[in-house]
């Protein structure tokens, strides 16, 4: 079975910088990946080089077997790719329920889905008519992941969903994302190695802009020595 | 109640500051005679809200586009010229109309020239040379073909000839139907298939020379070869209509004709808009300071043309007959007895104010400040132009299409300030600079309101709107200064001085104007 992406060689420059200096994974279908590695490895690019908002300058990528790459990211959004971007990038002037239709890729998607949505984050239904400006930082971030389960998205990709939050919060985001992963691929940026070992099926570490590592996230877990040398942790 | 606190906390800043200026305004209107405070107050109007047509178009396109727009005051100009074209020579207009559709023809088949652009390698010297191959020969045919293309027009040499003329003759209710111009023995397709052949060539080299970023279809169906089958064929029932479309033209009411100038006129700025947006805003995106210098050009090139084409000196463009009678009954009594004489004038509060300029143009300005309110709060593409101020990349990746977004509301602001330009030109007369003064009027305005606050530029324009006007009656009958025998009469020049300082005073107060967001 051909994985639902697939990156090869990547290379991404912002301005003058090499960014991206190959990277190369294939998230498996129905699973969730993790993308791990310190701040500034390149996270948070190489999910903004898939969504062609920074396009790469080499490489290829496949999303369920076709080419994406140079395509422009309204059109790469429009094949299926969902993103919850970091920083919980909510549109602050809409309302709840505009930053959710403003998602809608065909009429009635929203009201398709609303059942759904609101089953998973029942907080949102009482926030509906709430500009995205008075929400909270974690009812921001279920309006993000919200918003990118509108439209059909066979793959999403979630930036650093636990970023500054509590933890009662990250504990419910994290039953939440456990559930849409149930339905579609999902790949994870965390910089929280506990959220994200807990979450994640399978693994990629980037390190200053390279694809390193990657397997299973339970041998990742047992490998103390890999997870001090990558990510600095305990 | 509490939420009610907050907001008063929130706002306080904002609210002292409209405190003040109120107490100043009644201390200004006091005084004056009743009379004279309700004219100014409606001069006012009139003024602010030809000012927010500008202002709220400039302001739609720096919210989303982040592009400072210096041209919009020259759009704002053409858009008075385009309207006083039709309104006083639709023969000219009638006539410029098929050419325009045969020009505008071969650029609709996108799809068919990006499909035979594959066949042209990118690269080597072939690939660089091939995209003026086309467009220079195209380009030479078009515009050897339109030197012999009989439009029927005006002369800048002869007086009795040129748009003055035309104008008062116009305004007496002469309509002196101007000769037809025709193309005599030479025959009409000829002219017809080199523009149309002319426009092809432009249209498939600008396509190769653009072509790294199209992502054309790669079939042709027959969806993607209408709108070129309709426009030549509409370009050709036009021609072949002229004569009596023309005549039927010169002998419409004249309120009509004046709604069809004025849509005309918001169309072409619309058009305008989207053609100066995807040929030269687009590529420098990634250059502001660019982009800013290249609208300031463009500014100096639009009154260029106006200019060869309408000539330097002002003329008037007649008021259209509901607002023009001056006969019996006239001075009106109420609004609705104007309306009914036609009158141009009216008596209201003891003091005779014009209907057109100080009734129909804030109406109008109200109604577009209405609808452009709810375009932006009920549909989609409000919603979309909504978040794309604060997010651009995050409405791309949610899978809608930002560039074409980009390019309607370039064309709806531009559309804007055309709108703005048709109406002033019955009060205010055409002149190559009218536009100049609207547009520092508006940039002021903005920057009092909050430079991409919609409401705020309504607010803007009608404080400038109203500054402007009290101070220019003051200047009439002076200020008497309290607890002193002076009596102060602002001169002229103070009159642009005073917005300026007014927006100084606020911007020290509230650096992001009174509604803008604090970043």
């Amino acid at each position: 079975m051909t994985p639902i992406l697939e990156l090869r060689d990547i290379h991404t420059f912002i301005g003058q910088y090499h960014i991206l200096q190959g990277v190369s994974f294939t998230a498996p279908h129905g699973a969730i990946t993790a993308l791990l590695g310190r701040n500034g490895a390149g996270k948070t690019t190489t999910l903004k080089t898939i969504m062609g908002l920074t396009p790469p300058r080499a490489g290829e990528i496949r999303f369920e077997g076709r080419r994406i790459d140079g395509k422009r990211p309204f059109e790469i959004a429009a094949l299926g790719i969902g993103f919850v971007p970091e920083h919980r990038a909510i549109f602050r002037d809409l309302t709840v329920e505009e930053n959710l239709k403003i998602a809608e890729r065909k009429k009635g998607d929203y009201a398709r889905k609303q059942e759904m949505i609101f089953s998973l984050f029942p907080d949102l239904k009482r926030l509906i008519h709430l500009r995205g400006t008075n929400l909270s930082g974690g009812q921001q971030q279920m309006l993000a992941i919200a918003r990118a389960l509108v439209a059909d998205n066979r793959l999403l990709l979630i930036d650093e969903p636990s970023e500054g939050l509590a933890p009662v919060v990250i504990e419910g985001l994290m039953s939440a994302i456990r559930q849409l992963a149930a339905d579609s691929t999902v790949i994870l940026v965390e910089q929280n190695f506990l959220v994200a070992s807990q979450l994640a099926e399978h693994y990629v570490i980037i390190e200053e802009g390279r694809s390193v590592k990657s397997g299973r996230m339970q041998d990742l877990v047992n490998d103390r020595a890999a997870i001090h040398r990558y990510l600095g942790a305990a | 109640m509490a939420k009610m606190a907050t907001l008063l906390r929130k706002n306080l800043v904002l609210i002292l500051t409209l405190a003040v200026m109120l107490a100043l305004f009644a201390a200004a209107a006091s005084g004056m005679s009743q009379q004279d405070f309700v004219i100014t107050l409606l001069r006012g109007l009139a003024v602010g809200a030809l000012t927010f047509l500008v202002a709220s178009g400039f302001s739609l396109i720096f919210g989303l586009l982040d592009v400072l727009n210096l041209a919009h005051g020259t759009l704002f100009m053409i858009g008075a010229y385009i309207g006083w074209t039709v309104y006083v020579r639709p023969d000219t207009f009638v006539d410029v109309l098929t050419p325009l559709a045969l020009i505008v023809s071969g650029f609709t088949l996108r799809d068919v020239w990006a499909i035979l652009a594959r066949r042209v390698p990118p690269s080597g010297a072939w690939g660089r040379t091939a995209p003026w191959l086309a467009i220079a020969p195209g380009a030479l045919i078009g515009f050897g073909v339109m030197r012999g293309y009989p439009i029927a027009s005006w002369s800048l040499e002869n007086y009795a000839e040129s748009p003055v003329t035309f104008s008062f003759l116009a305004g007496q209710g002469q309509r002196v139907i101007p000769a037809h111009a025709t193309f005599g023995d030479a025959s009409p397709l000829v002219a017809f298939g080199g523009l149309i052949l002319a426009s092809m060539l432009v249209a498939f080299g600008m396509t190769l020379l653009g072509r790294s970023e199209t992502h054309a279809q790669s079939r042709v169906t027959w969806r993607s070869v209408a709108p070129f089958a309709g426009l030549v064929i509409g370009g050709m029932v036009v021609f072949a209509v002229n004569e009596p479309l023309t005549a039927w033209l010169f002998a419409l009411d004249t309120n009509w004709l004046f709604l069809i100038a004025v849509l005309v006129a918001v169309l072409s700025g619309m058009g305008l808009g989207a053609l100066m947006e995807i040929t030269l805003i687009r590529p420098l995106y990634v250059r502001p300071i660019y982009q800013l210098m290249l609208t300031l050009g463009l500014s100096a090139i639009g009154i260029e043309m106006v200019r060869a084409i309408w000539g330097r000196p002002e003329f008037t463009m007649p008021k259209p007959a509901l607002f023009a009678g001056s006969g019996e009954g006239c001075p009106a009594e109420s609004l609705w007895l104007a309306l009914q004489n036609g009158c141009s004038t009216m008596i209201f509060q003891g003091g005779r104010i014009r209907v057109y300029n100080e009734i129909f143009v804030p109406l109008v300005g109200l109604v577009v400040l209405i609808a452009v309110w709810l375009l932006l709060k009920r549909t989609r593409l409000g919603m979309i132009i909504r978040a794309g101020v604060q997010d651009r990349e995050m409405v791309e990746a949610l899978g809608i299409n930002v560039r074409r977004v980009f390019t309607l509301v370039f064309a709806l602001g531009v559309g804007l300030a055309a709108l703005g330009g048709v109406l002033a030109a019955p009060s205010i007369g055409l002149s190559n600079t009218m536009g100049e003064s609207f547009l520092l009027n508006a940039l002021i305005a903005l920057a009092i309101g909050g430079l991409t606050s919609y409401p705020g530029a309504a607010i803007g324009s009608l404080l400038v709107g109203m500054l402007q006007q009290f101070i220019i009656k003051y200047g009439q009958i002076g200020i008497a200064i309290p607890f002193t025998e002076i009596v102060f009469k602002p001169s002229p020049p103070l009159v642009p001085a005073s917005t300026i300082l007014l927006m100084v005073i606020i911007l020290l107060i509230l650096p992001n104007g009174l509604l803008g967001r604090k970043e």
